[in-house]
């Protein structure tokens, strides 16, 4: 099977990653990060892309803030998540590097887990969240990763670049069902499934305030959870240091089981226990939310 | 040997029966029997008009009515193309 052609804005992306990923291998992680600078000064001078994209969420996380202080809240927000990719690039260029992290609540998960029912492992684009969730792969039973997965992502994964196998298992989000009836499985088999809560990729959604506004969050999660009694653990990550992460466990879920209707309740009950909770992480680390698009008005 | 062929068919017929009964009851349809559900038709989408919550929700209720697990993904969605495929599949994974 031939490869679909790419398009010039995509070689021109592809360029880019490629000039990063030489910089990284030459100069290291201070590298790539001193790259970064000219990089987004010039997407923020010239481009006005990334200030509308950012702006539904400064100006719900900061609404105090003019115009300079927005400009500069961008800046910020741009510049975290520029460290984020230029880690993941470093992780996957570089042998013999990594990064420092702890597993807060690590107990709670592995009593979780002992339940033997599964667990739903509610996760969200927050701090350096792909790579720091790669790590927890000493949990004593397979982890599966429901998401978009692209094999030929110009922005790859770090293990796709070392060309080492897949920490995980990778549950398609674009395969059957949305990838539930697999992630049902895995969770009947007591294993662990990692699902991202912040973005809709298809399947039931719910409304619940975020930041005081209603949006609608992703619901699946829940569902899997009611169906088969396994408990919801929700875990941030967020990027501490050059080469430190965070990892916390910060609610558990259990939805109760029921009829269908009941369910639903459980739905909504889970989803507005999610928006409160990532609620509480952005006002701790309000530059490290990833979702750089009209959140509310999808 | 006829009335074997026979037995066999009445225990398929049972278990597409149960299966359909499962279907209405637990899944909630409302406005459809059992008997109004084709062996053929599709589960899901334009057939019975399932959802993938749905789906979620008859993986558990296979186990749990039947005892049966899917394991493989493939095997799974051909199992899911309607009673008459899950009741073949059941059929299978029972079989001693």
């Amino acid at each position: 099977m031939t490869k679909p052609r790419r398009t010039l804005s995509a070689r021109l992306e592809a360029l880019g990653h490629w000039f990063f990923y030489v910089a990284l291998r030459v100069f290291g992680q201070r590298g790539g990060y001193l790259l970064l600078y000219p990089v987004i000064g010039t997407y923020l001078l010239f481009g006005r892309g990334i200030h509308r994209q950012t702006r539904p969420y400064l100006r719900r996380r900061f609404p105090g803030h003019g115009a300079w202080a927005r400009w500069v809240d961008t800046m910020k927000i741009v510049l975290s998540f520029g460290r984020v990719l230029v880690d993941r690039g470093w992780l996957g260029m570089c042998r013999g590097v990594g990064l420092d992290g702890e597993l807060i609540g690590a107990r709670e998960l592995l009593d979780l887990i002992g339940e033997g029912k599964g667990v739903v492992l509610l996760t969200a684009h927050v701090g350096n969240w792909q790579t720091a969730l790669s790590r927890i792969n000493d949990l004593s039973v397979p982890i599966n990763s429901l998401m978009h997965y692209e094999e030929e992502a110009v922005a790859k994964h770090y293990f796709d670049l070392r060309n080492e196998p897949v920490p995980f298992r990778i549950i398609k989000s674009d395969g059957f069902m949305g990838g539930l009836v697999e992630a049902t499985v895995a969770l009947q088999r007591g294993e662990v499934v990692t699902i991202m809560g912040d973005r809709y990729t298809g399947g039931p959604a719910v409304e619940a305030d975020f930041l005081g506004d209603p949006v609608r969050f992703p619901a699946a999660a829940y569902s899997l959870a009611s169906a088969t009694g396994a408990p919801v653990a929700i875990l941030l990550a967020a990027k501490t240091g050059r080469r430190r992460y965070r990892l916390e466990v910060r609610a558990i879920f259990r939805p109760e089981g029921g009829d269908r209707d009941r369910r639903r309740e459980e739905m909504n009950r889970g989803v507005r226990c999610f928006a409160r909770v990532l609620e509480e992480y952005v006002g701790e680390y309000p530059q490290q939310w990833y979702n750089f698009f009209d959140f509310w008005h999808r | 040997m006829g009335s074997v062929y026979a037995k066999g068919e009445t225990i398929m017929e049972e278990l597409k029966n149960k299966i359909k009964e499962v279907i209405v009851k637990d899944l909630k349809l409302q406005g459809l029997t059992p008997a109004e559900i084709d062996d053929d038709a599709p589960l899901f989408e334009e057939g019975l008009g399932l959802d993938s919550l749905d789906a979620v929700e008859l993986v558990v209720l296979v186990q749990k009515y039947f005892g049966v697990q899917i394991e493989d993904m493939d095997e799974g969605q051909k199992a899911f193309r309607s009673v008459n495929s899950l009741a073949q599949f059941i059929s299978d994974r029972q079989a001693p």
